[in-house]
């Protein structure tokens, strides 16, 4: 049990080793101490501990769908009878717990009309408008959580939590946040979902080639961005590793790009043409696997030439030489960390999870920038696959402004393919939106378009043919889920899901920082008091004691982390009562021990028969506190279920070490014969 | 080293006494509460915006007063807190889309000038969310309870299950009742009904079951061994025998909770003094309330007994009489 703690504890140790030398260095030592503790740094971070927000400083929102807000955007007819009644909800609302919906429909009632005026079409019936309704309601959620966490994700918070709570609220903890404007803006704005080309491939990689030469020639910038010299041995080590994890990307790579070979065929389109198509991607797959095969060093070697043949007024001689990793990462620093794959015939770049934010710094230097063509802007996928451990994130390179945007989709839907059971994602659009779809997808037949949720791209799917009536349909989706996540996208541009803040609570650093050293620097005092009392008082017996306070704070901070839950405040006072209870469970079976004695025992049975007639009250007292802890933990909120859980675990670490653990100590001690006495 | 070894005290003699001492101060404290409006709900509860503000040097609390009215926020509450330097802001206005925060940074900004400031800290709760925590934190207690009640009925008898929940309704009013009365006499404490003092509240409640348990646990195992005994003396006895578990105990958390009290900043203060009253009354209560309900359950219980005996004995010979 100890030793379980202590591995679940060791990485926040290890974290905070790392960070306080992190510290110390500075400027170029601190970018090369990233550099070769990379991983540890990530894993560590991964593992350690994790303070509450009321610790850490950071912000703290609940967002609830607005149901008004959404009743507006839902209503095919918005009169000023229609808005007049929804302010008058959005009152009621604010002091009711009534669901917005029945309160929304009795408002109509008065008025004299119902959903159908607003809602429906002729032949509906109100109970299938207002099931419907319902149904959006609860669908609205999972937008809204989708686009809170892709906007987050963006916004680059580390460590972010988004729950979903209920069915119309979100639980956002985002920690060392503490710019409440800009975080309410991100999180209130509308979504915004658009259809862009996707850059034609030669031509992106020729940008690409242009920002690579910027990076060889600007030397001192590179330092800053990327390590080029190797230093030491173990640096050298280090990315001998990371190479090969390249080599995996690159196998991984085809897997990913035969998702993105996703279909986009019109519904009505004819079978043979689908069959001839699939057998070409069947094709193309092939291809791809082929070359994911091959070895690093030939891959590397590939993206070369494959680079010089785009551009052959450079590095001419280059192709016929072979390249060793290193001297691939000085003469082409950009293509060492956004991996171009040319079997593909994309220009889709892959950049592992710790080499983003370098590219994402890349692309925003200025003298990058003014060789960016003004219509093409890099986008990130909104997924990323795992490649030996790490992840790999796609850069798209696609046209700056949207073909068309979500506002045009009417409805999206999830299915499976009955024909050969593979998920798909039929979407609807408008009239407008049909006859500018048709025309955009006559003319990029063959070209991939990309879905854009809040500038990340969901899918880049290839046109097969001119979409006409509007009904299109998206296959290739990995999975159900992913297919399902689609949808939610889809729909989000079809429907935004308006989200306000209900609850907002931000914490300054500071002010972290001087509870967390308040708070703990007084637990710790008290602590030390009490464990010197117990040794004073009981004097063998209390240092017995000590070690079980010792041991139970191990076992409740090793499971916390184990189970990467935060500490908070609450949390500490939760900490504080178990040592109360610690204290109060050695106590109650000494002060048996010392009356077994008093009554003329020898040692052995007194503190044999101690423990067995403390037994019975140890045990009730326990369990009354477990219960209490268990209701709070599920009736409480957020502070109150922290200070429950960490009850929770001091409870049965304490159940544990007194009466198992401390019993053993005394036995073997009297055993050996040593001098065991209680004060 | 011993503290009250062998004891021998009368605790339950005097039980009428403990009774009216403890309604007294429940009373009084009830009185001071609903008069003076001590212990005012935070914000958790009532919904609002609050914000800790930290300036680079002291500022004057009317200066900041007057800015406030100039931004619209009259009656704006207003607390300096530990020093001249941080102060808390608050309001129960957190009207949703418009950023009370900010506009009550421009009301400073606009008055004071020359003293820069940070923002500590910005809590915002809606007043559904207040609500609704409230009603949560009512739930979460009345269903301990019963939980208590029915465990402690299936462990121990009836009696003892009442007693103990009795007990602990007695020290969640007793601590509401002695925190409105230093409310009310130092308000500089400045404790107000948070979710901190929300979790000390169970917290107290959790200690003062655990205590109450451990006694009678004693007595339920006293009662076996002296069967003879009457229960006042048994239940004395046991009292006597936990006792000095119990001051070590009560003791030693006492301590913890002081010094948390004292060193542990603005952010514990509620939890701790309300923990550390809730430690004396939950230690109290245990002996004067539980045990002194279930002696005086008992014996009217077998005082009822003796009468319907002495009822017995007094017919039946009657009966007797006309068969003779």
């Amino acid at each position: 049990m100890i030793l379980g703690s202590l591995y679940f504890l060791y990485p926040t140790y290890k974290d905070s080793k790392l960070n306080s030398e992190l510290k110390k260095l500075t400027g170029q030592d601190s970018l090369d101490f990233v550099d070769k503790y990379n991983q540890d740094l990530i894993s560590a971070r991964d593992k350690r501990l994790k303070l509450g927000l009321d610790l850490k400083g950071g912000m703290y929102v609940v967002l609830d769908v607005d149901v008004v807000k959404l009743l507006e955007d839902m209503a095919k007819k918005k009169d000023d009878q229609l808005l007049a009644i929804l302010g008058e909800v959005k009152e009621v609302s604010k002091n009711s717990d009534e669901l917005i919906l029945e309160t929304f429909k009795t408002k109509l009632a008065e008025k004299g009309q119902n959903l159908k005026s607003y809602y429906g079409e002729l032949r509906d019936n109100e109970a299938d408008i207002e099931s419907r309704l319902k149904k959006e309601i609860d669908n609205s959620l999972d937008r809204a959580v989708e686009i809170v966490r892709n906007r987050i994700d963006q916004y680059g918070v580390a460590e972010p939590q988004i729950q979903k709570i209920g069915n119309s609220r979100i639980i956002v903890e985002l920690p060392g946040v503490s710019n409440p404007v800009e975080v309410r803006k991100l999180l209130e704005g509308t979504a915004l979902l658009e259809f862009k080309l996707v850059y034609d491939p030669q031509k992106a990689a020729k940008v690409m080639e242009a920002i690579n030469k910027i990076l060889v020639g600007d030397s001192t910038a590179l330092k800053d961005t990327i390590t080029t010299q190797v230093k030491t041995s173990s640096v050298d080590s280090s990315l001998k590793k990371t190479e090969s994890v390249t080599s995996k990307d690159t196998s991984k790579k085809s897997a990913a790009s035969e998702k993105n070979v996703t279909e986009l065929k019109n519904t009505t389109g004819v079978d043979t043409k689908k069959d001839s198509l699939k057998d070409k991607k069947t094709a193309d797959n092939k291809t791809v696997k082929k070359d994911s095969l091959k070895d690093k060093k030939d891959s590397s070697k590939k993206t070369d030439s494959a680079i010089t043949s785009t551009d052959t007024s450079t590095n001419s001689d280059s192709t016929n030489q072979q390249l060793s990793e290193e001297e691939f990462k000085k003469k082409y620093p950009f293509f060492s960390l956004v991996n171009l794959n040319n079997e593909s015939g994309t220009a889709d770049g892959y950049v592992k999870d710790s080499d983003k934010e370098k590219v994402i710094r890349i692309l925003n230097r200025e003298d990058v920038k003014a060789v960016i063509p003004s219509d093409l802007s890099f986008a990130w996928s909104n997924k990323s696959f795992d490649a030996q451990g790490e992840k790999v994130h796609v850069l798209y390179t696609v046209k700056k402004d949207p073909e068309l945007t979500g506002k045009v989709i009417t409805d999206a839907r999830s299915n499976i393919d009955p024909s050969n059971n593979t998920p798909i994602v039929s979407m609807e659009m408008d009239g407008e939106g049909s006859a500018d779809w048709a025309r955009i997808t006559g003319a990029n037949i063959n070209k991939r378009i990309a879905i854009v949720l809040d500038n990340v791209v969901y899918s880049a799917p290839v046109v097969r043919s001119k979409i006409t009536g509007g009904n299109s349909q998206i296959e290739g989706m990995a999975n159900v889920q992913e297919a399902k996540l689609l949808e939610i996208v889809l729909k989000a541009g079809a429907l935004p899901a308006p989200v306000k803040i209900i609850e907002e609570r931000s914490i300054g650093p500071s002010l972290g920082e001087d509870s967390i050293q308040a708070g703990v620097s007084s637990s710790l005092a008290a602590l030390l008091l009490v464990a010197l009392f117990m040794i004073v008082y009981y004097k063998f017996g209390g240092s017995v004691a000590d070690l079980a306070l010792i041991i139970n704070m191990l076992f409740i901070l090793g499971v916390m982390a184990s189970l990467k839950a935060t500490i908070t405040l609450p949390g500490i006072a939760g900490l504080i009562l178990s040592i109360g209870m610690s204290v109060d469970t050695n106590v109650l079976i000494f002060e048996r021990i010392r009356e077994e004695l008093g009554s003329g025992k020898p040692l052995r049975t007194a503190v044999d028969l101690g423990y067995k007639k403390a037994f019975s009250a140890i045990i009730d007292s326990h369990l009354t506190s477990l219960i209490t802890g268990v209701i709070l933990y599920q009736f409480g909120s957020g502070p109150i279920q922290g200070f429950a859980l960490t009850l929770i675990f001091g409870l049965l670490a304490n159940l544990f070490t007194a009466i198992v653990i401390t019993h053993i100590i005394f036995d073997i001690m009297i055993q050996k014969g040593k001098h065991v006495n209680f004060g | 080293m011993r503290i009250f070894e062998n004891t021998n005290y009368d605790f339950l003699d005097k039980r009428k006494f403990f009774y009216i001492f403890s309604t007294v101060v429940i009373i009084i404290g009830f009185i001071v509460l609903f008069t003076t409006r001590s212990i005012p709900l935070g914000i958790d509860f009532s919904g609002g915006t609050e914000l800790q503000i930290r300036f680079e040097k002291d500022v004057n609390i009317a200066d900041l007063r007057e800015a406030m009215d100039n931004a619209g926020f009259s009656g704006m509450e207003l607390k300096t807190m530990g020093t001249e330097r941080d102060v808390l802001f608050r309001t129960p206005m957190q009207e949703e889309g418009q950023l009370v925060s900010d506009k009550i940074q421009q009301g400073i900004r606009a008055k004071i000038a020359d003293n820069n400031f940070e923002v500590q800290r910005i809590d915002k709760v809606g007043p559904k969310i207040g609500a609704e925590l409230r009603r949560n934190a009512l739930f979460a207690v009345i269903f301990s309870l019963i939980a208590i009640l029915i465990y402690l009925a299936f462990r121990f008898q009836f009696v003892f299950a009442v007693g103990a929940v009795v007990a602990l309704f007695h020290d969640v009013l007793v601590t509401i009742a002695v925190i409105a009365i230093f409310d009310a006499i130092f308000p500089n404490l400045r404790l107000e009904f948070n979710q901190s003092m929300l979790a000390a509240f169970l917290t107290l409640v959790g200690f003062s079951s655990n205590d109450t348990v451990i006694v009678f646990d004693r007595i339920r195992e006293n009662i076996k061994l002296f069967k003879n005994e009457d229960i006042l003396h048994v239940m004395n006895r046991s009292i006597n025998a936990t006792l000095s578990r119990t001051i070590i105990t009560s003791g030693t958390v006492f301590l913890t909770v002081l010094v948390l009290f004292i060193f542990g900043g603005e952010v514990n203060r509620s939890f701790a003094f309300t923990f550390a009253v809730g430690i004396i009354t939950g230690t109290y209560s245990s002996i004067f309330v539980a045990s002194a309900i279930v002696v005086d359950w008992k014996e009217r219980g077998n005082a009822l007994l003796l009468k319907e005996k002495s009822l017995r004995l007094k017919t039946a010979p009657k009966v007797k009489k006309i068969n003779a």
